[in-house]
Formats: C-alpha cells, sequence, structure tokens
C-alpha cells in the first residue's frame, strides 16, 4: 500500500534542476535517502512536506493530491517534518516548542500536553521539558526536532539529517526508534550516514544529481557493493554498494553500434 | 486550568513566538513618548523640524516594531501549519496597528492638535503599509529600512514642491485634514496588509 506516490516530479530552483523525472512510491516501514551533496535529497523532502512547490509532476500524500492547496491541510495534520535547520524560538522552553508545533498542526488543545509529554519522552528529553531551548546543545537541539515532528503521532514522517549532532548512544537509540515508528508510519529518512540506512532502514533510494540513481533494499545494496569485488570503495559492504550505484548511474551508456 | 495548561495554549504560543509581549511594551513606550512630544506642538507647529519629528519619526518608530513582530524565527516549520497563515497574519497586523492608533488618536488637546493627531494616524496606517509589504519583500528584521527610505526620501523631495500631486505622494508630510494624504496613506495600508496577509514575511532561514 502507497502512502506516498511521487510521479514525473520536477524541481527547479531559479536556473538550477534539482529533481528531474523523479518517480517514487513509498508505503509504511523505514525509507533511506542516500545521495551526495546537492543530489536533490532535501529538495524531495520539502516538496514532501508540502512547504515547497514542484514545477512539474504529481505527488499524492495519503490519498491527496498535495499540488492542490486544498488538499495540503489535511496532509499536514498527518504529518511530521524535521528540516535540516530549524529555527526556533528563543523564549520558549522544550515544552513549549513541541506545544507550539502541536498547536499548527490543529492538535485538539486537551490533548496537547500528554502528546508534548509522550513526544518529549520518546527522544530522552523528558527531564529537560522546563529548560529554556537556548540552553541546549547541537544534539539535544535535533532531538527537539525529532519530537516536534512526532507530537502528532504522523503517518508520514519526513526526517532531514536527524542524527547530524547526535553521539553514537544517541544515534543507537535514535535507529531504534525509528524502527518503532516505521511499524505503523512511511518514514523518510534522508542522511549521509550509510550505517543507519543499514542498521534501521527497510528500503534504500539513491539520487544523484536530482535522479533516482539506485532503488532497493540496504542487502541488495550491499550486493551492488560485493559484487564489485576488491576494487569498490569503501570500508563496509552498503558503502562500496553506495559508491558503485553512484559510478554505475554516471557512467554513460555507450551507444550501441 | 493549571498554570502549566495555560502555559500551552495556542494563542499564547503564537504571541510569545512573535515575542509580541515585548513588542507590545515598547510600542506603548513609542505612543506614550509620541503623546508626550504632540502635546509641546500646541501653539501650532512652532518649528517645523519639531513638527516632522513628532509627526513622521514617532509613526515610523511604532511601525518599525510591529513590523519586526512579523518575524518567525521558524518559518520552514510555521509553513507546515494545517490552518492557513493570512487570517492570523492579517489579524496579528490589523491588531497591532489598532492598538498603536488608539493612543494616538486620543492625543491631547489645544490649538491645531486635530491636525496633528489625524497626521499622526495616518501616518501611523501609512508606515504600516510600507513596513508590511517591506516584510515581504525584505524580510521581517529589515522591513524598517525601506519604510525610513521612503519616507525620507518623501519627506526632502516634497519640502520644496507645490501642487495637488505632493498632497497624494507627500502624504508623509502633510498636514492632518488632507484628505488626497489620507487616501494614499490608507490604499498604502490596505495594499501593504493584503500582500503580507497573502504573501507573509519572506523568509529569512537557510532555505530563503
Amino acid at each position: 500500500m502507497s502512502t506516498i506516490r511521487v510521479s514525473g516530479l520536477r524541481v527547479r530552483h531559479r536556473r538550477t534542476v534539482a529533481l528531474d523525472a523523479v518517480d517514487l512510491d513509498l508505503g509504511p516501514g523505514v525509507h533511506g535517502l542516500l545521495g551526495p551533496n546537492g543530489a536533490g535529497k532535501t529538495s524531495l523532502i520539502r516538496v514532501l512536506a508540502t512547504v515547497a512547490q514542484a514545477s512539474a509532476g504529481r505527488v499524492e500524500i495519503l490519498g491527496e493530491d498535495v499540488g492542490e492547496p486544498a488538499r495540503r491541510g489535511a496532509v499536514r495534520a498527518r504529518l511530521g517534518y524535521l528540516p535540516q535547520e530549524f529555527g526556533y524560538y528563543p523564549g520558549f522552553t522544550v515544552r513549549e516548542f513541541v506545544a507550539y508545533v502541536a498547536w499548527l498542526k490543529d492538535m485538539t488543545a486537551a490533548d496537547v500536553p500528554a502528546a508534548v509529554e509522550l513526544a518529549l519522552h520518546r527522544v530522552g528529553l523528558g527531564d529537560r521539558a522546563d529548560a529554556k531551548v537556548k540552553t541546549l546543545s547541537g544534539g539535544m537541539v535535533r532531538r527537539l526536532g525529532i519530537a516536534q515532528a512526532i507530537v502528532n503521532e504522523p503517518e508520514i514522517l519526513l526526517l532531514d539529517e536527524p542524527t547530524a549532532g547526535l553521539d553514537p548512544e544517541q544515534r543507537v537509540e535514535f535507529r531504534a526508534l525509528l524502527r518503532e515508528l516505521g511499524v505503523r508510519a512511511t518514514v523518510l529518512v534522508s542522511t549521509h550516514l550509510v550505517e543507519d540506512v543499514a542498521a534501521a532502514c527497510t528500503e534504500v533510494t539513491l539520487l544523484d544529481a536530482g535522479r533516482v540513481a539506485y532503488r532497493g533494499t540496504p542487502a541488495s545494496l550491499s550486493a551492488v557493493g560485493e559484487a564489485t569485488g576488491p576494487d569498490g570503495i569503501g570500508d563496509s559492504g552498503i558503502e562500496r554498494g553506495y559508491t558503485a550505484a553512484l559510478r554505475a548511474h554516471r557512467t554513460p551508456v555507450e551507444p550501441t553500434r | 486550568m493549571s498554570p502549566r495548561r495555560r502555559a500551552l495554549t495556542g494563542i499564547g504560543l503564537y504571541a510569545r513566538s512573535r515575542g509580541l509581549p515585548l513588542a507590545l511594551a515598547l510600542l506603548a513606550g513609542v505612543c506614550a513618548l509620541v503623546v508626550a512630544a504632540a502635546h509641546r506642538t500646541d501653539g501650532a507647529y512652532a518649528a517645523p523640524g519639531w513638527w516632522a519629528s513628532v509627526v513622521v519619526l514617532g509613526p515610523l518608530s511604532a511601525a518599525a516594531l510591529i513590523g519586526a513582530s512579523l518575524y518567525a524565527p521558524s518559518d520552514e516549520l510555521d509553513r507546515t501549519a494545517v490552518r492557513p497563515w493570512w487570517p492570523r497574519r492579517l489579524v496579528h497586523l490589523l491588531a497591532l496597528s489598532a492598538l498603536a492608533c488608539v493612543p494616538l488618536a486620543l492625543t491631547g488637546s489645544g490649538e491645531g492638535s486635530a491636525s496633528v493627531t489625524a497626521a499622526l494616524v495616518r501616518n501611523l496606517l501609512g508606515c504600516v503599509g510600507v513596513t508590511a509589504a517591506s516584510a515581504v519583500l525584505v524580510g521581517a528584521r529589515l522591513s524598517w529600512l525601506p519604510a525610513l527610505c521612503c519616507v525620507g526620501a518623501v519627506h526632502l523631495a516634497s519640502s520644496e514642491v507645490r501642487g495637488w500631486a505632493v498632497g497624494v505622494w507627500g502624504w508623509p508630510t502633510r498636514p492632518g485634514q488632507e484628505a488626497g494624504a489620507w487616501l494614499a496613506a490608507d490604499v498604502v495600508f490596505v495594499l501593504g496588509a493584503a500582500l503580507h496577509a497573502a504573501r507573509g514575511p519572506r523568509p529569512e532561514g537557510p532555505r530563503a
């Protein structure tokens, strides 16, 4: 069952084409989004989060065409989004910031306090709920970002570089949270850390230069790496698969004579 | 309702996210200064520079504070709001404009005060319109700058000009009863407020 359907997606930033002819079908589970800098990962996540517009193509989320402004509200209520960088309101406490996002999501006022406590508990910030956001470390701010993204128990969760700034123990805990969320939600995680994908994702999509370069499972991507033999670049199977898939996508097809 | 529950009220969080308590305090201070200064103009514009500083700079300062309050540090998350933003933006701008207008409209008594009061209110509306439009074009935090440049340029350019047209484009510097200046300021206010409500302030984050 597909919860996200993307067909012929094209996104332009002035003269630069960020995404071109992207087709994707994603269902419940944890999906890793890999690719080099500038591949279009953030552009794809922002279009799916309904904060950026597609230049062409169709994006359907939870059965709603988000190209129609009137349909976006219903999708946003069931969607969680962690941007790569989110500014925070300096005067807010941790609890207030998450409650503010719950308000943006139009959650019932009576449900907000319990939802906020649960979200903070899940990311390990329960004991810092009354601390000012400006006093948090970088890793804690990232966890706060994850908390705001899951406060409404989203059916679609879009995370852009969620593990940046987390220490190894926090990353391991975060992967467990991802697996837990992926049981009922469609989770799309953009990351540079292929080991996070190998550990937590059920599917992987590799973007390069705005196009889908590879789709499969972490195991199949590792198999691509193993097939390259000793010439492969990378310290693990999935790293070798990542570089091999990128190189295969970049290699021009020889014209047949 | 417990203090914790009250603190999590949506409207309250919105007000604090925009720094409205501080903006309101500063706005009250500016209005108090303007009202006090306007009283000293009783006796009808003894010094032209004094008149300009009260009737032009006072509303301009209040409009700058209103413009700065439109800034949203977490614009990327705000854009995922379920409800449309335009009604909130419009209410925000109109409420602060009305709150600033009230003390100015109740300014003083004495000879010439009606003209000063009318000019203060008119200039506040016009300056808020310019500031709101500037927030859409250059971002809320810098929205005071185009307004300052615009009003300053009009002030300099209109001082030696005669004719009916200057009564329209020179609206910040005209006496309070001139219909053309009122019409121009009102149009600027309506256009600025509508543009801001429809588009919102220009994003100032990393994705701007």
